[in-house]
């Protein structure tokens, strides 16, 4: 090391513990954590107010100030070239206009081609995209948008507020648009002028940044181009949209991926870094490793990287492996109108619902599911038990230690005790139940149903279909045991709010109403502590009660949670990926380098 | 030979008719609901009805039926109701060269791997040369094709790094980067054809070449490569004709397991994905234009007969 590096180095370590300190000076009893309202509400959400937030979540280390990934193989490049990328378990990428895709894999490119009034950072914490800044009414009911100046679209067509309220309409509009109800809460938008924009909402909704606006994630309010639209039709617009995003779209055919290139004229001069991204569609596990160990691709986004691979990838000593918490929990259903699973009224203590059959069957499984073994087995150590919907991703609003409180947690002797108080001493007399599941996930389900064979003595076999056909079943109630999970949750809202009201969009949305007058679970108190947490008026409270609701359905077995997946991120030593682009399900490509 | 020629379309039409109304309707009786898997994620009733009612799917099936055949007939095979929303001509004309291409490489690999392999093994019957070929033709095929698939892209593209591992690239970039990219997948794809055609010619050699005629052609005293090439294979290629014939179809229809590997989105792929979406008219056109190959190939082979056995005529 020279001298001058040295000296550098010393100056960085004592920024860094400044930073640190700075970040923890605050009084642990204070709800706001010694920030003002204005700093965390006012406007985009500052560097130290972020690291503010986290140091009170818990999640912040040193590691978490660092420029960049660190350690050794990190490439050290300059702006420009070519970084290609396979796309794992998808055969094609059909549509990228934002108002039609539902899949992860397809926002993680669609947040590189739009943007949006807010983009969620490394922390899941909503930074202005196209907003400069903004306020909230005291009430919480109106947002007033300040957006950027000097933004154009990718066809040179000026952003302005009527874009905003263009992109909202389309969003509304069920013929152009299947997320609709992400913004199912606005009232109305309006123009105030070219440069400023109001929401004002049917009522207050704490996770409106992230949930509705973000660029991403909500896929309603990532802004669209009228002028392309109009020009092109909306089957061209979704091979080739226009956005405002930091890539445009090369002109493509269906079956050959995709191109991105650098758009010379977004809001940051800075980025993006690389002249072009390829992206390249690889359905199966094998090809895709070998496509990355040949060097054909640079970056694996999409799917999953599938986590048998996962260590051949760490001991190849030319790539880097990543694993950060995903942002989504897996889990396993059982239908409360079935034998033997049977609850009629969630409504009850878990006291009182202890002394019901079908309770004492759903928490003896969801006890004896050993999660740590499942995880080693089925997901080759990746990941981490779950035991609520509420992912570590969210750091802030995650409870570590539910683990160890939650009525699911693994012991094995009172789950074969209560399966016995139910009426199945050793499993003797348990009825053979189904666990429905889709072809992909066979495996990993066999790994479930051997491990409650192997700790209950009971049989569980396997019912496997085609996902549209699980989806329709699971929809309509049609099942004993469902595996199914949840992915790109950044916000509480998406575990809470989508799955676990008694009127959430999952909850047995297409079942016989009159048969089955609750879904797969209905709580009023969760209810309650949802509704509550959407206007809560600090984010100290908005944790407390998300986490009071998280653990009443954990208590009370709405599933039996199984685990968080990990986001694993496989790319070559020759990409530099910035710590502040790796956020937790996305591949933000903006800010990456290639030597 | 006209009379025979119409009387062959007329039967194509036919079957075309009755392969595209029992995928229609077979379509429709497998659960799934092709909206259930794109709307899950939101939750807005609405959008579910405007879709079905967008792509007339809230109608009596018989008038999803009729109006489909109707504008199939004018050449409107509708629009795929899943993802893209393209036109379905449109997504199976993309696809097609993509299987046009694999589908030729593959047999020209198959025929030039399994016409020497062949006619080796008739000539040199019961020779360690003969028994080589018939062992390495039944590992040929017993090796299922994405086994063969992955091994060929470790070895040549992760290892040797010679060709590429995945992808396609179309003719119009360059002939070379067209033809690197579909090697492997033709091996891997064209392998067990190989293999299969190699032991049809090797038995229907050796029948020609027990037969009277070649023993009068030998006593004439024709040279043995004479005989065999100009005399034996031609009149041993019929029963070898069917069966590259069959194989080629089915090549056309596209190798869904290689294309999954090689990540090429051919008309095998796309029928696939399509299936598991419940994109009803993707499937239906897809299936249409599979059908229409395997009669095109069907007719072109009984064709081939004429040219290779002038004895043969086709009258009615």
């Amino acid at each position: 090391m020279t001298k001058r590096t040295r000296k550098s180095h010393l100056a960085d370590r004592q920024r860094l513990a400044e930073t640190l300190k700075d970040a923890y000076d605050f009084d642990p009893r204070d709800p706001l954590v010694g920030l003002t309202r204005d700093q965390l509400s006012g406007s985009s959400l500052d560097r130290r107010t972020v690291l503010r937030l986290m140091a009170a979540g818990g999640t912040l280390t040193a590691a978490s100030l660092l420029p960049g990934i660190g350690g050794p193989g990190t490439a050290h490049a300059q702006a420009g070239g070519t970084l290609t990328c396979g796309w794992a378990g998808v055969g094609e990428l059909t549509t990228l206009d934002p108002h039609q895709i539902n899949q992860v894999l397809l926002f993680q490119i669609s947040s590189n081609i739009f943007g949006g009034l807010t983009h969620i950072d490394a922390n899941l914490v909503a930074q202005g995209d196209l907003a400069e800044s903004w306020t909230i009414s005291d009430d919480g009911r109106i947002y007033t948008f300040k957006l950027r100046e000097g933004v154009t679209f990718h066809n040179g067509d000026a952003f302005t507020a009527d874009d905003v309220i263009y992109t909202y309409n389309r969003a509304i509009d069920p013929e152009k648009s299947i997320h609709g109800a992400v913004v199912g809460n606005v009232a109305s938008v309006d123009k105030l002028n070219d440069l400023e924009v109001q929401f004002t909402l049917k009522a207050a909704q704490a996770s409106f940044l992230v949930k509705s606006l973000e660029r991403s994630s909500g896929r309603a309010m990532a802004i669209v181009s009228r002028g392309a639209i109009e020009q092109m039709g909306d089957q061209e617009y979704g091979l080739t949209p226009v956005g405002t995003g930091p890539f445009k779209v090369l002109p493509r055919q269906l079956g050959q991926g995709v191109t991105l290139e650098k758009f010379e004229n977004y809001y940051d001069p800075e980025r993006p870094k690389l002249d072009k991204v390829v992206i390249r569609p690889i359905i199966d596990a094998e090809p895709l490793a070998a496509a990355m160990e040949a060097g054909d691709i640079q970056l694996i986004g999409g799917n999953p990287v599938a986590p048998e691979l996962v260590d051949r990838f760490l001991a190849n000593p030319d790539l880097v492996v990543d694993e950060v918490a995903a942002p989504g929990f897996q889990s396993v259903w059982m239908n409360p109108h079935r034998d033997p699973f049977k609850v009629a009224d969630f409504n009850k203590s878990v006291d009182e619902l202890k002394q019901e059959p079908g309770f004492k069957v759903r928490l003896a499984i969801a006890k004896a599911l050993d999660r740590e073994r499942y995880i080693k087995q089925a997901q080759f150590g990746r990941g981490r038990p779950a035991f609520g919907t509420i992912n570590p991703a969210m750091g802030f609003f995650f409870d570590e230690a539910l683990n160890e409180s939650s009525e699911q947690t693994f012991d094995i002797d009172a789950a074969k005790q209560l399966l016995a108080d139910a009426g199945y001493p050793d499993g003797q007399g348990f009825p053979e139940i189904k666990i429905l599941t889709t072809p992909a996930q066979r495996r990993e389900v066999q790994v479930i149903a051997n491990i409650l064979s192997r700790n209950l003595n009971i049989k569980i076999s396997l019912d496997t279909k085609d996902f549209p056909v699980l989806i329709d079943d699971f929809n309509s109630m049609r099942w004993d045991m469902c595996r199914l999970g949840s992915g790109g949750d950044f916000d509480p809202d998406d575990g809470l709010v989508d799955w676990m009201r008694s009127d959430s969009k999952f909850n047995g949305r297409t079942r016989d109403k009159e048969a089955m007058p609750f879904g797969f679970f209905a709580d009023a108190k969760v209810d309650a502590l949802i509704d509550e947490q959407r206007i809560a008026p600090s984010l100290d409270e908005r944790k407390r009660l998300v986490q009071e609701a998280n653990k009443i359905t954990s208590d009370k077995v709405a599933s039996a949670f199984l685990f968080h997946p990990a986001d694993i991120q496989v790319r070559s030593t020759r990409v530099n990926f910035p710590a502040e682009s790796r956020i937790p399900g996305l591949v933000d490509l903006d800010r990456v380098t290639i030597s | 030979m006209t009379r025979y020629l119409l009387n062959r379309a007329a039967g194509a039409v036919l079957v075309m008719w009755a392969v595209a109304t029992l995928v229609f309707f077979m379509m429709r009786i497998v659960p799934g609901d092709p909206f259930a898997a794109m709307l899950f994620d939101s939750a807005d009733p609405a959008a579910a009805e405007a879709l079905r009612q967008k792509y007339g799917l809230d109608q009596p099936i018989y008038v999803q039926y009729v109006k489909w055949f109707w504008n199939a007939l004018q050449g409107d095979l509708g629009t795929s109701i899943y993802g893209s929303r393209l036109e379905v001509s449109r997504l199976v004309m993309e696809a097609l060269p993509r299987t046009l291409s694999l589908a030729f490489v593959s047999f020209v690999i198959a025929i030039i791997i399994a016409v020497p392999a062949g006619l080796i093994a008739a000539t040199r019957r019961n020779t360690g040369l003969d028994h080589s070929v018939t062992v390495v033709a039944f590992l040929g095929l017993s090796m299922p094709d994405f086994w063969l698939g992955i091994v060929l892209i470790i070895l040549f593209a992760a290892n040797l790094q010679w060709l590429p591992a995945i992808g396609y690239v179309p003719l119009s970039e360059g002939f070379w980067p067209w033809l690197k990219h579909l090697i492997l997948p033709s091996i891997a794809a064209g392998t067990a054809f190989s293999a299969i055609v190699a032991r049809m010619i090797r038995s229907s050699m050796l029948e020609v070449l027990s037969a009277d005629y070649m023993h009068v052609a030998r006593s004439k005293g024709l040279r043995e490569r004479t005989l065999i090439v100009l005399h034996a294979f031609p009149n041993a290629l019929i029963p070898v004709v069917t069966v590259m014939g069959i194989a080629f179809a089915i090549l056309m229809s596209g190798t869904v397991v290689v294309e999954n590997v090689f990540a090429i989105k051919g008309l095998g792929r796309l029928l696939i994905v399509s299936i598991v979406n419940r994109d009803y008219a993707v499937v239906q056109g897809a299936i249409l234009v599979v059908s229409a190959i395997f009669i095109l190939t069907n007719f072109l082979v009984d064709m081939l007969y004429t040219v290779i056995d002038p004895r043969i005529r086709y009258s009615k």
